[in-house]
C-alpha cells in the first residue's frame, strides 16, 4: 500500500529532513512513526499525501508514484487518504456538519447521501448532537473528533495522523485511538506520527523510529 | 454551476464582514472611475458642441439662380466630410450684417445688398473637424469653379484642435492612471480576502478537491463582488447626479437641467459593470494562483 525506496528529502540549503528512508507498509497495517521533534515524522507524512516531493528516491502510495505526480493527479491521490492534524485544521466559519460534508462535496456526492453519510460518521465519533455548532464552541477533543470524521467519512484506504493526540486529555486520546482501531479493523491502513509513548504502548502495533531524518529501528510493540 | 453559485453566495454570507469591506472598497474605487468617466463624457459632449463652430464659408461675387444654387449645393455636399451646406443670399447677408451692427444703423446708411457677396456656409461631419481634414475639404472646394474665396478661420481651427487634442491626452493620461490604480486596489483587496481564507483552500486541497473545484466559488465570488461594488458605485453616482441636477441650480449661476449635462450613457454603465466583473474575476484568479500550490 505504501512504499518508500531510498527516499531523501532536503529543504533548500538545509540538512536533509529525511535521509535514505526505506519503508514498506502493507494494506491494512497500523503503524506508528515516532521520534523526537525534528526527526522527520511530519515530513514523511507530507510525502505520503503529496504535499512534498522527495528530493531523491521513490514514494509509492496506493499505486501512485508520488515522486512523479502531476499537480492534476494530486487530488486523486488525496481522495484515497484521510489526514488528521494536531491543530485539527477545521474551518471556523462552517458548522461541524459542513466541515465533515466538505469531503463528500468534493467527491460530487448527492445532497441526501451527504446528509446520511455525514450524520453516520458523526455518530460513530460521538459528536452527532453538535452537528450544527461551530468549531470554536467545541473542546479540543471534540474538534479532533470532527477532524477525524472528516478524514474517515469517505472510507479512505489510508488514514494519516500527525500528532493527533497532542492537544488532548487521556480520555479523548483513548477515544481517538479506538476510532483509529475501528477504521483499521475495517481495512484502512493507518499511519500515526506521534511521540506519545502511552499511545504507542497501549496500541500494540508496529513502530518505526526516526531520528534526525534517519531510520533508527522498527519494532512491534507487544 | 448551480452548486458553485450556491457555494459562492453561502461563502459571502459566512464571510459577510470581509465581503462588505471588499465590495465597499471596489465601490469606492469604481465610484472614482465612474465620476471621472462622467466628467469625461460631458467634456467630450461639450467639445463636440464647440466643434460645431468649425465652419467653412465659400463666397461668390454674384447672386446665384435657384437651379445653380441647388447644383452647387449638391456638388459641395458630395465632398467627403461635408454634412450640410446652407446658401446665404445677398439679402440675407445684409439682414445678418444689420443685426450684427444693431445700434450703429447710421454706418449702414446707403449700403445696398448687392455690395455683399453671396455664400454657402458649410458644416462638417464630426470626424472631419480636425485641421488636416478641414484643409482637405477646403482644397476640394477651391477646385469648384465660381467660388471666389474660401474662409475657415484657419488659426482658430488649429488652436481649437490643439486644445481638443490636449484635453483628450490629459483625459487619457488621467484615465490610464485611474485604471491602473483601480486594478491595483481591487486586486489587492481581493487578495487580502482570499488570504484571510487560505485555510479553506488548504482544507479543500487536503480532502482531494481539484483546482477547478477550489477556484470556482472564489472566482464567482470575485465576479459578484465586482458587479455589486460597481453597481453600488453607479447608483451612488446617479443619486449624486440627480441631486446635483435638481438642487444645484440654487447655488450655481446656471441651471444644470438646461445645461446639457448628461449621466453616463447606458452602454458605458454596462461596460463599467462588465469591467467590475472582469476585475473581480481576474483579481480572484491571480490571488488564487498564489495560494493554491498543490
Amino acid at each position: 500500500m505504501i512504499e518508500l525506496q531510498n527516499v531523501t528529502l532536503a529543504y533548500q540549503a538545509e540538512a536533509a529532513a529525511l535521509y535514505n528512508i526505506n519503508l514498506t507498509i502493507d494494506k491494512g497495517e497500523f503503524v506508528f512513526i515516532t521520534g523526537p521533534s525534528g526527526a522527520g515524522k511530519s515530513s514523511l507524512l507530507r510525502l505520503l499525501y503529496g504535499a512534498l516531493e522527495p528530493t531523491t528516491g521513490q514514494v509509492l502510495v496506493d499505486g501512485h508514484n508520488v515522486s512523479h505526480l502531476k499537480p492534476s493527479q494530486v487530488p486523486l491521490l488525496r481522495r484515497s487518504i484521510g489526514v488528521v492534524f494536531q491543530d485539527f485544521k477545521l474551518l471556523q466559519n462552517r458548522t461541524v456538519f459542513e466541515n465533515v460534508a466538505i469531503t463528500l462535496e468534493v467527491l460530487g456526492w448527492g445532497r441526501a447521501d451527504i446528509g446520511k453519510k455525514t450524520m453516520a460518521i458523526l455518530k460513530k465519533v460521538g459528536i452527532e448532537a453538535k452537528y450544527g455548532q461551530f468549531p470554536q464552541l467545541l473542546s479540543g477533543g471534540e474538534q479532533q473528533r470532527v477532524a477525524l470524521a472528516r478524514a474517515l467519512v469517505n472510507d479512505p484506504k489510508i488514514l494519516l495522523a500527525d500528532e493527533p493526540t497532542g492537544n488532548l486529555d487521556e480520555a479523548n486520546k483513548d477515544l481517538i485511538l479506538s476510532v483509529f482501531n475501528e477504521a483499521n479493523i475495517r481495512g484502512t491502513t493507518v499511519v500515526v506520527a506521534t511521540h506519545d509513548k502511552r499511545l504507542i504502548e497501549q496500541s500494540h502495533k508496529r513502530l518505526v523510529t526516526l531520528n534526525k531524518g534517519e531510520f533508527v529501528e522498527q519494532a512491534h510493540i507487544e | 454551476m448551480l452548486f458553485f453559485l450556491t457555494r459562492a453566495f453561502i461563502n459571502i454570507r459566512q464571510h459577510a464582514f470581509v465581503n462588505v469591506v471588499t465590495m465597499g472598497t471596489i465601490a469606492l474605487a469604481m465610484f472614482i472611475a465612474s465620476l471621472f468617466l462622467l466628467v469625461f463624457v460631458n467634456l467630450e459632449s461639450a467639445m463636440d458642441n464647440w466643434s460645431e463652430r468649425v465652419q467653412i464659408t465659400v463666397y461668390f461675387d454674384r447672386e446665384l439662380a435657384p437651379p445653380e444654387q441647388s447644383q452647387l449645393q449638391q456638388r459641395i455636399t458630395a465632398i467627403a466630410g461635408v454634412s450640410r451646406a446652407t446658401y446665404v443670399s445677398r439679402a440675407e447677408a445684409l439682414v445678418r450684417f444689420k443685426s450684427r451692427l444693431k445700434g450703429q444703423g447710421t454706418l449702414l446708411e446707403g449700403v445696398r445688398a448687392d455690395v455683399l457677396p453671396t455664400s454657402f456656409e458649410i458644416n462638417l461631419k464630426q470626424q472631419y473637424r480636425e485641421t488636416g481634414s478641414v484643409e482637405a475639404v477646403v482644397t476640394r472646394l477651391k477646385a469648384i469653379p465660381g467660388i471666389t474665396e474660401v474662409q475657415f478661420g484657419e488659426e482658430w481651427v488649429k488652436r481649437f484642435n490643439l486644445f481638443l487634442d490636449f484635453m483628450r491626452f490629459l483625459g487619457s493620461l488621467l484615465g490610464a492612471f485611474l485604471i491602473i490604480a483601480v486594478i491595483f486596489i481591487v486586486s489587492n483587496t481581493i487578495k487580502l480576502t482570499i488570504y484571510s481564507r487560505r485555510d479553506e483552500l488548504d482544507v479543500m486541497a487536503l480532502v482531494g478537491a481539484t483546482r477547478f473545484f477550489i477556484k470556482a466559488p472564489f472566482l464567482l465570488e470575485g465576479i459578484i463582488q465586482g458587479v455589486v461594488g460597481t453597481g453600488s458605485a453607479l447608483l451612488l453616482l446617479f443619486g449624486l447626479y440627480e441631486g446635483f441636477m435638481y438642487n444645484a441650480g440654487d447655488y450655481i449661476p446656471f441651471n444644470p437641467l438646461s445645461s446639457g449635462l448628461m449621466f453616463i450613457p447606458y452602454e458605458y454603465c454596462a461596460a463599467l459593470l462588465g469591467a467590475g466583473a472582469l476585475l473581480g474575476f481576474i483579481g480572484s484568479l491571480t490571488s488564487l494562483k498564489r495560494f493554491i500550490t498543490t
